[in-house]
């Protein structure tokens, strides 16, 4: 297995080039034949009392004056993009209906007891550190299989379909359930990695790290400057720290790591390659000040910002996240994971890069149609451009960001895409499918960076949550084959 | 007033009685009884709370439990919070109602609290204006764990480093306990002194007069006489510190952590329920609580009836 | 220190009491006495003083390594974020409606069922004060998952109503356990004579029994207001999300404070927290005498 070049899987390829297409301009018509959606079956909404005759600008049949409600994750990307141009978008579709909108910030807490009551808003961004549990909604039958969505015809152009529209990848980031279908619409492309200051790297001469036997050498020159060389917030923030583990693991053993960890299969965390990522990875957290677990994602952020952190982990949304506390001579700029062995699987360059920021269309809404309405709007080329530009982060829509400036950050992005090549580390679906798992993770992945247990004792404390998850008889069990 | 027969006196009665029991009654067996014997239900069913179809599981959620290593950390967390929250809070409360009302030792005869004493029991009281989930955010930034929280820094004036006051997972189950203590002390110095003005003084200037010290004082007198007091507020206690879920929810690493080492069945129960949407299992929590609970009220109940019911 | 000189003038005014003269007052003791109060006051004072300041503050000044200092200059610029964001002054008003009608509903039914629980016996009186006295021992959290499909099946999810209902029924064992205990102690010569002037038995309770319990009825009320005053987590599932209009402040303030931290909002926080402190401070001080001897009436029995 070792030393093998990678597999590359055609979905991997896809996405990558989908990518590429995505910042290159439009012209990735090439890729339209491609079609991969799950179950393609299913009925539409059932909600049939509310709809109206379907046409293809109208292909949900949603009835004119249908009020519709929106649930927006206020997070990093804040929610401006919803009600300045997704809603008005909407709205301009339909004059005759009423937009309620909300943006918070914890959405399981607010939505679960309405989902527990039956009074669901029409289209949830499930996102944060405080989601809804996807696949328990998913299980009990409260979200809507957006397969009509993507068969759809498009809102630029009526001939084509949704799907042909967006980076190929993009629906099946969204499978759920057994038999696997798209619940879920991944509406950013979104990069993971190790941010950091361009600027304050390069008075320093410093690069980032391109192993972690590097990472060390870089940490000692950091901390012999007065900079914290790596910090992430442990109080609400530790998954940024456990996707760094993650894409550790993947870039030693291949994507099949993470999959098998997604499918709950035997040993899956036992795996070398995560006892590997995670005993490098606790190296690093070493170099870390105990307070960083108790602060919270901005607090660090913030930190970094004034200069302290050298390396923050995160995604793509940081930038605009950061965009108001961000000094001018601040230059964001993005670098992948450093390699662990010399045998890794994939090269330093390989990068996690997949659509992400989930939205829903519950099932039992008052105005299903509405929702997949809200969501081909979302998909428009205009939809998408506002949406760059009030984030600084790339959509799923192709061909979006013509006549678009690039920011330090996203440009950073694009050029370690370009470097990555058909290396792409692959996501993790378990986070939204076993959320009990998930919470796990997080007291483990803490317990592991802040020093208090061992990599083996990681490994063996996450393979008895998984057990315990697969174990679950009320818990709905998933698969993914890629 | 005994009456034997249905006279129409005795109809009155019972009319009265009906009266004034059938609301408070209603409502509580509605809002509070009926939701415990449904939780009951609950608890041997595989419900997720966001589906209508359920299953009976038999005793499934009770094995669990048993294996459930965080289930039973929260119950140790709570005995550890319903013993020492009252108890050091009490101490507290009581220790300074003794210094406000009689610590101030004699003067004209009489005894009286230490000098500005009124200001005291003002000031000592704020913190329980404050809801909990204004202390809980508030204390937030007093027990940041670096050097910016306003503990630290304070210490650090003094040249302590920054302790981590939620991070250290030896240490911040007693953080928490320790704001929830400064939450309730104020209010408990009031209500001591409330008792302590209601002894006749002359009881304490008797004992001054015989020799008695403070410690005498404090222990074998005052204490003793506002006993009745003490009671009430240690079921009180009790009671706000069996509902410790908003500071840690909001104070804590990860809501409950780190490792587990704050987590409270209120947590727990919230989190099963409205978190993973086990509603049986987080039913079976509660129930297999109750048992632990009625032992532990059975106790308080002996104690306390005998003084105030049984007058 | 600005937030002492409204107790201050509470001080003077209960100054009858002079500094003791003599008689082991001062020493070692009187000392020590003074330290420990004085270290509480700051232990108490200081973070809402904190806070008050902190809304003044740049995030650079909040963790910038001096946290102690003062601001360096006092915009209200935080306080107008906070108020047009964050809504307390609406929490605030629903939560004092929500606990005034809440404290007024338990202290009314939870009277007349102790009164009728202590003073008469009827086949089942005993059965239902264990009922209610075991609830004391019930915490609300237990049967949180039926709770919540009770007042939804009644409609009354996301209402100040349900909530009020719920809180009254919660707030039932332990007013009834105290206040059974306090009617029972009345003279029974009083009620007997008023009963015999030909006084109903509803009269009898309203115009005599209850004027002669009030020390006990407002302690007990005390208890239920601060008790219900605090509540979190019964408004967070009862109030859900969209029900934002209808929140109160404890949820509010925790909702506030998550998204200050994700809008790296510091100062907005800490203004928001002052404005939910502030009147609850000075209500209280202008209502403490009432509280305390409330209470010393209470317990003086």
């Amino acid at each position: 297995m070792t030393n093998t070049p990678r597999e590359i899987t055609r979905r991997q390829l896809l996405r990558r080039v989908g990518l590429t297409a995505l910042v290159a301009g439009p012209a990735a018509g090439f890729l339209s034949s491609c079609a991969t959606s799950g179950g393609g079956s299913e009925a539409a909404p059932s909600a049939a009392a509310t709809t109206a005759a379907t046409s293809p600008t109208n292909p949900f049949g949603v009835k004119a004056d249908a009020p519709l409600e929106v649930v927006i994750f206020k997070g990093g990307y804040s929610d401006e993009y919803a009600t300045q141009s997704h809603e008005p978008l909407y709205k301009k579709a339909f004059p005759g209906a009423t937009i309620k909108h909300q943006g918070i910030q914890t959405i399981g807490q607010t939505l679960t007891p309405r989902f527990a009551s039956g009074d669901v808003p029409d289209v949830v961004n499930n996102s944060g550190t405080d989601a809804l549990d996807g696949g328990a909604l998913i299980g009990a039958g409260q979200l809507l299989d957006l397969t009509p969505l993507f068969e759809a015809p498009s809102v630029d152009d009526p001939n084509k379909k949704v799907k042909d529209t967006i980076v190929q990848g993009t629906i099946e980031s969204g499978l759920g359930g057994d038999p696997a279908k798209p619940y879920t619409l991944n509406y950013v492309y979104t990069a993971y990695g190790l941010w950091y200051d361009s600027a304050l790297f390069a008075k320093e001469g410093w690069t980032p790290p391109k192993t972690f036997d590097e990472f060390k050498t870089f940490a000692e020159a950091a901390k012999a400057k007065g900079i914290v060389p790596f910090a992430y917030a442990g109080k609400n923030a530790s998954y940024y720290a456990y996707w760094m583990i993650l894409i550790s693991a993947a870039k030693i053993g291949g994507n099949e790591i993470l999959i098998n960890i997604d499918n709950l299969a035997d040993n899956a965390w036992n795996n070398d390659s995560v006892k590997q990522a995670a005993a490098a990875w606790a190296e690093i957290g070493k170099y870390m000040d105990k307070s960083y677990e108790g602060l919270i994602h901005t607090e660090v952020q913030t930190q970094q910002n004034q200069g302290k952190i050298a390396l923050y982990p995160s995604g793509s949304w940081l930038e605009a996240e950061q965009a108001k506390d961000t000094p001018a001579e601040f230059k964001y700029a993005v670098a992948p994971t450093p390699s662990v062995t010399a045998a890794d699987k994939m090269p330093y360059e390989a990068v996690r890069a997949a659509a992400a920021e989930g939205f829903v269309v519950p099932s039992k809404g008052k105005n299903a149609q509405g929702g997949l309405e809200y969501l081909r709007q979302m998909l428009s080329k205009q939809a998408a451009k506002d949406f760059t530009e009030k984030t600084k982060s790339l959509t799923v829509v192709i061909g979006a960001t013509e006549g678009l400036t690039l920011s330090p950050g996203l440009q950073s992005v694009a050029d370690m895409q370009t470097a990555a090549g058909t290396n792409v580390v692959t996501f993790s679906s378990f986070e939204g499918w076993y959320k009990e798992l998930e919470t796990e993770l997080r007291k483990q992945t803490n317990a592991l960076m802040f020093g208090r247990i061992s990599a083996e004792e990681f490994a063996t404390k996450m393979q008895e949550a998984a057990d315990k998850t697969k174990n679950d008889s009320s818990i709905t069990k998933q698969t993914r084959n890629v | 007033m005994r009456h034997g027969k249905l006279t129409p006196p005795v109809l009155r009665r019972y009319g009265f009685i009906l009266a004034f029991l059938i609301l408070p009654v209603a409502l509580y067996i509605v809002f509070f009884v009926s939701p415990n014997l449904q939780a009951v239900q609950l608890a041997f069913t595989n419900s997720r709370g966001i589906s209508p179809t359920f299953d009976y599981v038999g005793f499934e959620n009770f094995t669990k439990l048993f294996e459930d290593g965080v289930f039973w950390a929260a119950v140790r967390h709570h005995g550890v919070i319903l013993l020492a929250m009252p108890l050091i809070a009490l101490f507290i409360a009581l220790f300074f109602s003794f210094l406000l009302n009689l610590g101030g030792g004699q003067s004209n005869g009489r005894m009286t609290g230490v000098w500005g004493s009124p200001f005291y029991k003002v000031v000592f009281f704020f913190p329980q204006v404050l809801a909990v989930a204004i202390v809980g955010v508030l204390f937030q930034a007093v027990l940041r764990p670096d050097k910016d929280g306003i503990l630290n820094s304070a210490l650090g004036l003094v040249g302590i480093d920054p302790i981590g006051w939620l991070i250290d997972p030896n240490l911040a189950l007693w953080t928490i306990i320790g704001v929830a203590v400064w939450q309730a002390v104020g209010f408990y110095v009031v209500l001591f002194s409330a008792g302590m003005a209601s002894v006749p003084k002359e009881i304490f200037e008797a004992a001054a007069l015989d020799g008695a010290g403070r410690f005498t004082l404090f222990f074998r007198v005052t204490i003793p006489l506002i006993w009745n007091t003490v009671q009430v507020g240690w079921v009180y206690l009790c009671i706000a510190a069996f509902d410790c879920f908003a500071l840690v929810q909001v104070l804590s690493v990860d809501r409950g952590g780190p490792d587990n080492s704050t987590t409270v069945l209120p947590l727990e129960i919230w989190r099963q329920a409205f978190t993973y949407y086990k509603f049986g299992y987080s039913s079976a929590m509660g129930v297999a609580l109750v048992f632990m609970v009625l032992t532990f009220a059975a106790l308080t109940l002996r104690v306390t009836r005998r003084e105030r019911i049984e007058f | 220190m600005a937030t002492q000189t409204v107790p201050l003038k509470t001080a003077r005014a209960g100054a009858r009491r002079r500094p003791p003269a003599r008689g082991g007052g001062p020493g070692v003791f009187g000392g020590l006495a003074h330290a420990a109060l004085f270290i509480w006051t700051i232990l108490t004072i200081a973070p809402i003083v904190y806070t008050f300041l902190s809304s003044f503050k740049t995030n650079a000044e909040l963790f910038g390594g001096k946290s102690l200092a003062l601001p360096e200059n006092f915009h209200w610029d935080a306080w107008g974020r906070a108020w047009e964001k964050s809504h307390i002054g609406q929490y605030m008003l629903n939560t004092v409606i929500v606990v005034a009608l809440s404290t007024f509903f338990t202290m009314m039914l939870g009277s007349m069922a102790a009164y009728v629980l202590a003073r008469y016996r009827f086949p089942g009186n005993r059965l239902i004060y264990v009922l209610f006295v075991a609830g004391l021992s019930i915490p609300p959290f237990l049967a949180l998952s039926s709770l919540y499909k009770v007042v939804d099946n009644l409609g009354l999810l996301g209402t100040h109503t349900g909530v009020v209902l719920v809180y009254v029924a919660y707030s039932l064992p332990f007013t009834v356990f105290f206040l059974a205990a306090f009617f029972k102690a009345l003279p029974d010569t009083v009620a007997e004579a008023a009963v015999m002037d030909g006084a109903s038995h509803t009269r009898t309770f309203f115009q005599i029994m209850m004027p002669m319990a009030r020390p006990g009825l407002i302690s007990i009320t005390i208890f239920n207001v601060i008790g219900q005053w605090n509540q979190y987590l019964l408004p967070i599932v009862l109030l859900p999300g969209d029900k934002q209009d209808k929140w109160l402040i404890t949820q509010g303030i925790a909702n506030i404070s998550t998204s200050a931290g994700y809008e790296a909002d510091w100062a907005a926080l800490f203004a928001a927290l002052s404005m939910a402190i502030i009147p609850i401070m000075i209500v209280y001080v202008i209502f403490q005498r009432q509280i305390q001897s409330g209470l010393t009436a209470g317990v003086g029995k």
